[in-house]
């Protein structure tokens, strides 16, 4: 049935029959003032006109047009274009798809483990860090022990000659006391003597004649 | 369809840069049999598009990667998601076949877009992305066709055709007729996509010439772009489809 309607629509194409035919339908959106008739009442007449064309024309001429117009023309195309996509097929995967695939998914992998090494780095880091605040805890220790054993040297230092100084002035006090003591007793002695020549002088002056 | 490209022929003269031929091929004859030389040198451009580039920028793979490597990571990322989607856990030899399939779509229908074909004169037909041509889909929907077979079979041995009488015996036909609809709808999907897609801009840029279809040549853009992620991850699904076990 394709056949036939090709074959008529081969025949109207020719340029020679079928342009004064058709120049309606072609132009007719410009030819507004000629009445226009739809598609469907021409129909008829333009399968006449192919039909008489086709019946008027011989028929290798009729076959020659049949070949200028064949849009369903199978032939060694097919083949042809299959075995170039077969080729095209294993080309790209050569070149493509094989390589290239391969190479994304190595490189997958290889972000993939260098993220879980990163997972690792990071609890190592972690200790690290752990570590150098047991490392800052201990030397803080060690700091305050330091500082704490200095403040009790120099505090018991310090005690030492405060006791010292003290014994000593105590040592001074104790001698001045006994120096006044003893200056004490003799200035006394010295008084004794001399309230006893003064008692005899006014016993004397008192006792005119004893 | 069979009217664009009479009419187109009848503007050529006054836009002739936007003209297309629609079923208009240039032959070669090799050994006897014919071919469409256009798709065929459209298609060794847009492989030689994505080897140039390929080999560029994953030459040399970085660790941390430059530009252009970093492009082709993300479409292998892509690619890797999708058939892991559709396909499952044991999707790994599958992404050739998925990546390959996807990308051929996508930088052909692109190319039809984006490459200015015009410049290059042929004797005739004309340059256009190479999913313009049904042979195209409909080898890549072939591809696609032996590719599920080869896997429901590698993975399952002959009991992969169990699944034509799972559930019962009575969709036999259907199940049968499946396997026919596969490659049908993913080739005419994607052929008919773009072809239709590159008649729309052809038709109006013959229309209105300027501004107009700019918008409409983006949504190509956009169309052509999911198409081909279309085909690839029916492919896939196609695939895992056959591989998964029918409990």
């Amino acid at each position: 049935m394709a056949t036939a309607l090709m074959a008529a629509a081969t025949t109207s194409c020719s340029p020679r029959r079928a342009a004064p035919l058709l120049k309606p339908v072609a132009s007719s959106s410009s030819s507004s003032a000629r009445p226009r008739r739809p598609l469907a009442q021409q129909l008829p007449r333009l399968l006449a006109t192919a039909a008489a064309a086709v019946a008027a024309a011989p028929l290798p001429a009729l076959a020659e047009q049949m070949e200028k117009a064949a849009l369903f023309d199978f032939n060694l195309t097919l083949p042809a274009i299959a075995i170039e996509f077969l080729l095209l097929m294993v080309a790209l995967d050569k070149l493509y798809f094989t390589p290239l695939g391969k190479f994304m998914d190595e490189r997958d992998s290889k972000i993939r483990g260098e993220l879980g090494d990163v997972k690792d780095a990071s609890e190592e880091v972690k200790q690290l860090e752990e570590q150098a605040a047991a490392i800052m805890k201990a030397a803080r220790a060690e700091i305050a022990a330091a500082l704490n054993k200095m403040k009790k040297e120099t505090t018991a230092e310090l005690e030492a000659k405060l006791d010292e100084g003290r014994r000593r002035v105590e040592a001074e006090l104790v001698e001045a006391l006994a120096n006044l003591e003893s200056q004490k007793e003799e200035a006394v002695k010295a008084l004794d003597a001399q309230i006893a020549s003064l008692s005899d002088e006014i016993v004397k002056k008192v006792l005119p004649s004893a | 369809m069979n009217i664009t490209p009479c009419s187109i022929k009848i503007l050529k003269g006054l836009y002739d840069i936007a003209g297309v031929e629609v079923g208009q091929h240039f032959y070669w004859q090799i050994g006897g049999f014919q071919i469409h030389a256009q798709v065929l040198i459209t298609s060794w451009i847009v492989i030689t598009i994505l080897l140039g580039s390929v080999i560029i920028a994953v030459r040399n793979p970085q660790t941390i990667p430059t530009d252009g490597q970093n492009f082709f990571e993300y479409v292998l990322e892509f690619i890797r998601e999708l058939s892991k989607t559709q396909i499952g856990e044991e999707y790994g030899p599958w992404v050739p076949f998925i990546g390959t399939m996807f990308l051929f779509i996508f930088v052909s229908n692109w190319s039809g877009a984006l490459l200015p074909w015009k410049i290059i004169e042929l004797p005739h037909g004309e340059l256009a992305a190479p999913t313009n041509d049904i042979n195209t889909t409909v080898a890549l929907a072939l591809l696609t066709s032996a590719a599920y077979f080869y896997a429901g079979l590698s993975k399952k041995g002959l009991s992969y055709f169990e699944k034509y009488i799972k559930p019962t015996p009575i969709l036999l036909p259907i199940n049968i007729l499946e396997d026919f609809t596969k490659p049908l709808s993913l080739s005419f999907r994607l052929f008919g996509n773009i072809l239709a897609d590159e008649l729309v801009v052809v038709v109006l840029v013959s229309l209105v010439p300027l501004v107009v279809p700019i918008p409409v040549m983006f949504l190509g853009l956009f169309t052509s772009a999911i198409q081909a992620l279309i085909f690839a991850t029916l492919a896939a699904a196609y695939i895992g489809e056959s591989m998964e076990g029918h409990h």
